[in-house]
């Protein structure tokens, strides 16, 4: 392959991907709960929407760990008749 | 139109992480708060990736990840799903192609200065390369992820799965969290929020 084929090609491969990530990025902006309530979310920047992106994914991460947290101290201080117990039990035996 | 939890991926995500809660439940009683808690995430966590079934890169490499940290849990709840291969199977290695960067670094070099705009329009599209750095970190398998196209189609499933293990575990917790008189009708709001998908 000679090198000027090879420029040529990574040059049109990445016209493709702008493109791609254009739409992409698009997407992203309306998977993000913060900008897609906001009325004027096609004006927010392709880098403020990764930003937030990366925002996001962290605080569900930590959503999720939180949730874990609340979850085993239930089964530390539950008492095993009442309807809180039960609705474990049926999560766990099920 | 943006993609969100269907009623059958939280149904899905309940069933195996109520089958990996069972797989810890003779531990669950005797182990201390820390360990359960480990147990719990770790369940959601195999539960939310197995639901891609191997299709993508971030959920492989979480399934990885949490097989170093308790191999026998992961087999045991992706004993139907070829779980050697999925632990086992070495993720894709598409690192930078250094030569090319280079290559067409040089390239670039060599046009005529640049006008104002197309300066601003450069500096926009580096901070874009670094804030979808940024997604490497967040994304588990991220950092194998080189083509910044395959990334965000990964971010997007990957949003979508954490978005179904966060509902779906908010909805038990606050069930049982709930006074007695309040637990019927979180138990059917998290009915409710299954079957409305």
């Amino acid at each position: 392959m000679s090198s000027g084929r090879r420029s040529r090609q990574a040059s049109s491969s990445s016209r493709i991907n702008d493109d791609q990530i254009t739409e992409l990025i698009s997407k992203l902006r309306q998977s993000i709960p913060e900008i897609r309530q906001n009325r004027r979310s096609n004006t927010v920047s392709a880098s403020k929407v990764l930003q937030e992106t990366c925002n996001y994914i962290r605080n569900l991460n930590k959503e999720a760990d939180d949730l874990s947290d609340r979850l085993s101290q239930l089964l530390e201080t539950i008492d095993p008749n009442s309807p809180q117990a039960a609705v474990i039990r049926s999560l766990i035996n099920e | 139109m943006h993609m969100q939890p269907t009623s059958s991926m939280k149904e899905e995500f309940l069933q195996k992480w109520q089958m990996g809660l069972q797989i810890y439940r003779p531990l669950i009683d005797n182990t201390s708060v820390s360990e359960r808690r480990k147990a719990i995430k770790l369940s959601a966590d195999v539960a939310m990736a197995s639901l891609r079934r191997g299709t993508t890169c971030w959920s492989r490499a979480l399934i990885q990840k949490t097989a170093t940290e308790d191999n026998f849990l992961v087999r045991q709840m992706l004993s139907g799903i070829k779980a050697e291969t999925l632990i086992n199977k070495k993720l894709p290695k598409v690192m930078c192609h250094r030569k090319i960067v280079r290559r067409s670094k040089k390239i670039l070099r060599r046009r005529k200065s640049r006008s104002a705009i197309e300066e601003v329009a450069a500096k926009a599209r580096k901070l874009v390369k670094k804030k979808t750095q940024g997604l490497r970190n967040v994304v588990p398998g991220g950092e194998f992820m080189s083509n910044d196209v395959l990334l965000i189609q990964e971010t997007l499933d990957y949003i979508v799965s954490l978005q179904t293990q966060v509902n779906v575990m908010r909805s038990i917790v606050d069930a049982a969290e709930a006074g007695s008189e309040r637990t019927a009708y979180y138990l059917g709001k998290l009915k409710f929020a299954i079957e409305d998908g």
